[in-house]
């Protein structure tokens, strides 16, 4: 069983006929306002499939076209772009590389001198001079003998002999 | 800016190259020294200031005089030099350089004789005396200087 809504939307689109028609009519309360009122709507519908239908393209190449035409004029614009971008990260010129130069070396400076500040002393021993061997001619003096002494109070190394020949005055000349 | 930028560049590359060769050449002095007690002491020589203290001490005189010597820059560590006098030489021969000083042996000579043969590790910091024989009413000191 149909709604009076549906009946009267029915009725708006002219899908009532026949008996459905007549008793529907029948029923209306006011048939000349009924009537009125499904003239404006039908207006109403003509206006808005008149108006809000999409329109077709009728130049469709020119539309093509120019779209095209602005994709390439949009790529276009980033290639100068890139392009400039490029040459502005040219950075190793002449002044910064010699800059880069002065800083590497101030860099091995600083890291040399901090180097030799860490560097541990080396022990009391390899200050001191090492007597690694001594011997006395054992001819000429069988009864020779030799000592090493380190004085480190004075960072001296002695190599001390004992039973050399005993030699004349004469031999201090110079 | 850029003037001043390579004289920052000149300098840093020639402390590189100047302070490392710098260090390379030293000299070392060895002598021939009669130690003897005089009534007026002379003043004890240049080379010997620095260990004039120690040699009172410990040898027992107070008059150092220089009979021979030389002065030998090593550049390689492998040079040989001889300090002489009259009838002493003292043959040095530099066998390489090592950490902080030099190998050298050394042969004392009596005319042509030999009288004393040592091989010493002499350090840049640390002088080498070595007593050789009596002389007269002296000594006979050899000593070594890196300086």
């Amino acid at each position: 069983m149909k709604t009076f809504e549906e009946r009267w939307t029915a009725w708006l689109d002219d899908q009532l006929s026949g008996r459905e028609l007549s008793e529907f009519e029948a029923s209306l309360p006011d048939k000349a306002a009924a009537q009125a009122e499904k003239a404006q709507a039908k207006k109403l519908g003509e206006l808005l499939k008149r108006e809000l239908s999409a329109r077709p393209l009728k130049n469709e190449e020119f539309f093509s076209h120019q779209l095209r035409e602005r994709i390439g004029h949009d790529s276009g614009e980033q290639r100068p772009e890139r392009a400039s971008r490029t040459s502005t990260s040219t950075w190793w010129t002449i002044p910064r590389l010699l800059w880069a130069g002065t800083a590497s070396l101030a860099v091995f400076w600083i890291c040399t001198i901090f180097v030799m500040h860490q560097e541990t002393p080396p022990e009391e021993s390899q200050y001191l001079t090492q007597i690694l061997n001594a011997r006395v001619d054992p001819v000429v003096s069988p009864n020779g003998t030799v000592s090493i002494f380190e004085v480190k109070q004075d960072r001296v190394t002695v190599l001390w002999t004992e039973g050399l020949q005993s030699l004349p005055a004469d031999y201090a000349a110079k | 800016m850029h003037r001043s930028l390579a004289v920052i560049v000149l300098v840093l590359l020639l402390a590189t190259i100047v302070v490392p060769a710098s260090q390379a050449a030293e000299k070392v002095w060895s002598g021939l020294v009669i130690a003897e007690n005089v009534t007026g002491p002379q003043p004890v020589p240049p080379e010997l200031i620095r260990i004039e203290g120690l040699l009172k001490k410990f040898f027992g005189y107070n008059d150092f005089k220089v009979i021979g010597q030389s002065q030998k820059t090593l550049n390689t560590g492998q040079e040989d030099w001889l300090a002489t006098s009259k009838f002493f030489g003292l043959h040095v021969d530099a066998r390489g350089e090592t950490q902080g000083g030099y190998v050298l042996n050394l042969k004392l000579y009596k005319e042509k004789e030999l009288l004393l043969e040592t091989e010493a590790k002499l350090s840049k910091r640390s002088p080498l005396v070595i007593k050789g024989p009596q002389v007269g009413g002296g000594q006979l000191l050899l000593v070594l200087v890196v300086q």
